[in-house]
């Protein structure tokens, strides 16, 4: 790649969105405008709601001598309130209470639905008939018998009132009312303790004080780690998608795409630069959002108790975030966009686009969301919550997760660009044309036009399957309380999740069933050298699983349900094929089967062995063992192109998984000196590393010489590929003479 | 020069299955010398040359420009070639000399010859009066000249002309046409593809009638002539591809 090149490319692209006044727009003009207006409508808003009053029905207020003022001409008492002004909001409507007739007996609560239906009031209030009367006899009572034996006759009813509380208006009102009747009630309390001869702080003996100690930067920082992110992500997006549609349905459309295309840039060059001018585009829309949202912000909260413009450092995180997220949007906005024949179709994919990110982006919103192993994991929620944490000033707490995050954003980044490439490099995108889509048609057009082996599309479409069947058999399952329901179990699972799709869509979608599934017969050592590879490897793979249970340590439940199902088994042999050799035999005719005959196809053997291994990785249930998984799918992937056969692969899967199973058995024994294999291992009842640390390196040392065999192996290419390597090897620097 | 043996390409096509858009084509073109490549609407003429020019791969057969292979070594073929087609618009946010300038610095060409060169091509090509035009607002003349220049700008020993006057008006074709004749005389290696007679006739020194994916006939204009005994290239040009329409649709029957 000619660095220059896409500099150039880049350079260009950049004047011409510049030169657009919907670019233009969409980064600079709309943000300046949005928050401004956006703001001035939210003082508006507020204003009005300020002013909108709660029309409330008190039916039958009490009025008497005993009792404190509620209602003062039409409104609750001011002294009711924390705020006397507030009380012309409540807007009350006075209503004698009626004594039930005889006959009919009256019913408050048709009355109050009647009213609420009708939308008169927002909330109805209903002293009964008698309670100005029972209060009076209670107070009396209470003056004259202290002893409190003849209270009984003296109940006072209950005041009902009835809000709608499916309406928000109701809620309010409702909240506000109880306010208002509590405070009054209180006040009926002091007053009869008074009356009481008690004082008042018998019921009230001490005041609970409620002291934050949040300061006022941290809740300055709760609101903006809660806004900030979201704002960025959103206009990262934004940013990215309109130029990336210009910049290549827009070119198609225009008829320039050709032109650059038949140019010597590279296509990877014109990728490059392409995506770096989204991401200036992406990153210059969030920035500018930001400063126009912060600016108007401060000035909107600064009226505001509490609140105040977003904390200095939070600028310097929400950059250091705005790169890797610009970045992936930019890949996958290209990739898209690329795909679009007109800028028509490309607008149409922003929903789906918004669709998948948006609940990524809101998941971190959600109360109680934090960052944890599992979240950081996630595309886009990793790196929200990875900002939140950093704006709340957690930063000890989340530094073991940047990593992951960073890592898993890296990746992401890394496949949306591939997949924009792809989307270059592919001719029948480039030159797509409008076509009778049908879904008959497509069906028979994938069975009539079938190849010898599988399409990279194909392939990924087997792995998501396998997945997808993968997660919704686990909730069909029961969890397995025995060995035997446990065994059972596992080949029930490798044969409808794993080999039925691959076997299935091997016969309907190739031609070659042998070629797909690599049945046939490898070099004569390599078989055994793959058993050899499987053993040396085993205590360096040991290592690193120690490693990750360390890293992410197994919940200690689940640990010991999973060790007390495999350590006493009803019979080894019955383990050893159950959980030993049919998984290998599935999964490889699978992973290395279908699908990585198919991901051949991408024109890049270690491209394609990777994303296998992502799937074979993926399709183990404990995350733990994913990560394991797809390591060794990596070199099972290998093995199985190197050797041109499945059987490496399903001997090296076999001993692979068959020392794990046994190596459990003999463990628990492994502490007495006399013990068969101390020379080999030592006691691992801490979960520990089993084997001697020179039995490991000795280990890969034979392990790389025998990669290093296979390495030598002449493989069988794929058309994709040796096209591939003849273009690596055309002189990357060529200048007119 | 251009060398292009049993060169085939299909498309996958949900209705047909797969619809042959080259059937084996082979012809080799010199330098000093315009090939033009002549046959209707569909007939893989623009398949053929997008293969030349790198942008579509063929599925089968090989084609070299100047001794570089299509398919391995195609970012070398691209420096060997300007291509030009119906296909190959002007930037509309880019003036004249911006859009010369940027491919001329895509083909590797230093500051002081670009400029040199870009110069010498304006005032050749008169182009100087809409210099600081913006693509957009150029008319179509403008903009055939501004691609003429964009191909030539770093001197390529082979030009690719698809279909390079289909919209233009009788004086634009006509200039253009010189224009290429031009390149002719300085030693260039030219493919030009029409489906107008006249062109051919008059520009072209040797002509191949291409119709559904396949050479019928293959020569300078009196070859052609002489050996189907047609004085009359419109004549020449009905007559062969009925008769390829009628074995065709025979073969069709037969199936």
């Amino acid at each position: 790649m000619n660095w220059s090149n896409v500099k150039l490319i880049l350079m260009r692209e950049v004047r011409d969105q510049l030169r657009d006044r919907r670019t233009l727009f969409m980064i600079a003009v709309l943000p300046l405008l949005l928050y401004p207006l956006l703001g001035m409508s939210f003082f508006q808003v507020t204003q009005f709601m300020r002013e909108y009053p709660i029309r409330v029905l008190v039916i039958g207020s009490p009025v008497s001598a005993e009792l404190p003022p509620l209602v003062e001409q039409d409104r609750f008492a001011g002294n009711l309130f924390t705020d006397p002004s507030t009380a012309r909001l409540l807007q009350l409507s006075l209503q004698p209470s009626k004594a039930a007739e005889a006959g009919t007996p009256y019913d408050p609560l048709e009355q109050a639905r009647r009213d609420m239906q009708q939308g008169n009031y927002e909330v109805v209030v209903y002293f009964p008939p008698n309670f100005a009367a029972q209060f009076a006899r209670f107070h009396n009572s209470l003056l004259e018998d202290k002893s409190g034996e003849s209270r009984a006759d003296a109940q006072i009813p209950n005041v009902d009132i009835y809000p709608n509380l499916a309406k928000d208006a109701s809620r309010a009102a409702y909240r506000r009312v109880s306010e208002v009747l509590d405070r009054w009630r209180e006040e009926i309390g002091r007053q009869n303790l008074k009356d009481s001869k008690v004082s008042p702080a018998a019921a009230k003996p001490f005041e609970i004080a409620t002291l934050d100690v949040a300061e006022i930067g941290q809740h300055k920082a709760a609101l903006w780690s809660k806004v900030l992110p979201f704002v960025l992500l959103i206009w990262a997006l934004t940013g990215a998608f309109y130029p990336a549609i210009d910049l290549c349905a827009g070119e198609k459309e225009r008829g320039t795409l050709e032109t650059l295309l038949s140019s010597p840039a590279e296509r990877i060059e014109i990728v490059w630069g392409k995506l770096l001018t989204i991401m200036l585009f992406s990153m210059a829309t969030a920035i500018l959002n930001l400063l126009s949202l912060a600016i108007t912000g401060s000035f909107v909260l600064s009226q505001l108790p509490n609140l105040g413009p977003p904390p200095g450092l939070a600028i310097v995180w929400l950059l250091a975030a705005l790169v890797p997220v610009s970045a992936l949007f930019s890949a996958l906005c290209l990739a898209l966009a690329a795909f679009a024949r007109s800028t028509k179709e490309g607008q149409y994919y922003l929903m789906p686009l918004v669709l998948v990110t948006m609940p990524l982006t809101i998941l971190p919103m959600a109360p109680g969301v934090e960052l944890n192993l599992g979240n950081s994991l996630i595309p886009i929620t990793g790196v929200v919550l990875l900002l939140r944490a950093m704006l709340e000033g957690n930063y000890f707490k989340v530094l073991p997760y940047i990593p992951l995050v960073v890592a898993v954003t890296l990746a992401c980044c890394w496949l949306a660009i591939r997949w924009a490439t792809d989307q270059f490099n592919t001719e029948s995108v480039l030159f797509r044309e409008s076509e009778r889509w049908d879904i008959n048609l497509w069906i028979k057009h994938l069975l009539r036009d079938r190849e010898n082996t599988p399409s990279v599309s194909e392939a990924m479409f087997c792995g998501v399957l396998i997945l997808m069947i993968r997660f919704f058999m686990s909730f069909a399952l029961p969890m397995p309380h025995t060995f035997r329901d446990f065994a059972v179990l596992a080949v029930v699972t490798q044969l409808v999740v794993v080999a039925t799709p691959a076997l299935l869509m091997t016969i309907m979608l190739t031609r070659s069933p042998a070629q797909t599934l690599l049945l046939r017969r490898p070099p004569l050592i390599a078989p055994l050298a793959a058993v050899l590879l499987a053993v040396t490897l085993h205590p360096a793979i040991n290592v690193l699983q120690t490693v990750v249970n360390r890293v992410y340590p197994l919940s200690e439940q689940f640990a010991k349900e999973l060790d007390r199902l495999l350590i006493e088994p009803d019979s080894i042999w019955i383990m050893v094929l159950a959980l030993g050799v049919m998984p290998a035999i599935c999964e490889e005719l699978a992973f290395r089967g279908f699908i990585l005959s198919g991901l051949r196809h991408v024109g890049h053997k270690w491209t394609a062995i990777i994303l296998s291994s992502v799937f074979f990785g993926a399709a183990h249930a404990i995350f733990q063992q994913s990560i394991i998984a797809c390591l060794v799918g990596m070199v099972i992937g290998f093995l199985a192109i190197q050797s041109g056969s499945l059987l490496p692969g399903v001997l090296f899967h076999v001993v692979h998984n068959s020392m794990g199973l046994l190596i459990k058995q003999v463990a628990p024994t492994l502490g007495q000196e006399d013990h068969w294999l101390h020379w080999l291992m030592r006691n691992a009842s801490d979960e520990g590393q089993l084997y001697h640390w020179p039995v490991v390196l000795c280990g890969l040392a034979a392990s790389i010489a025998i990669l290093l065999w296979f390495q030598r192996l002449p493989y069988a290419r794929t058309p994709e590929e040796s096209l591939q390597e003849a273009i690596d090897q055309q002189s990357p620097q060529w200048l007119p003479s | 020069m251009i060398h292009v043996r049993q060169l085939t390409k299909h498309y996958d096509d949900l209705t047909r299955g797969k619809c042959i858009a080259l059937g084996g084509v082979s012809f080799d073109a010199i330098p000093g010398q315009i090939y033009g490549i002549l046959g209707p609407n569909g007939a893989g003429k623009t398949t053929v040359l997008r293969i030349l020019s790198t942008v579509l791969r063929p599925n089968g057969g090989t084609a070299s420009v100047n001794g570089y292979d299509v398919v391995t070594q195609p970012s070398l073929v691209r420096h060997q070639i300007g291509f030009m087609s119906a296909n190959t618009a002007v930037y509309d946010r880019m003036t004249a000399w911006e859009m010369v300038e940027y491919f001329g610095r895509l083909y590797g060409l230093q500051d002081e010859p670009l400029r040199g060169r870009m110069e010498n091509l304006f005032t050749r090509l008169q182009m100087n009066e809409f210099r600081d035009v913006l693509g957009a607002k150029m008319s179509t003349g403008m903009k055939q000249k501004v691609s003429v220049a964009r191909a030539i700008v770093h001197d390529p020993p082979v030009l690719i002309f698809d279909e390079a006057t289909s919209g233009l008006d009788v004086l634009v074709a006509r200039a253009l046409l010189k224009s290429v004749a031009e390149l002719r005389e300085h030693g260039k290696c030219v493919v030009f593809s029409t489906h107008i007679m006249r062109e051919a006739e008059k520009l072209c020194d040797r002509i191949a009638i291409m119709h559904r994916g396949h050479i019928l006939a293959e020569g300078t204009l009196e070859e052609l002539c002489d050996r189907h005994e047609e004085r009359d290239l419109e004549e020449l040009f009905f007559r062969l591809i009925l008769h390829h329409d009628e074995i065709l649709d025979l073969e069709g029957s037969r199936q």
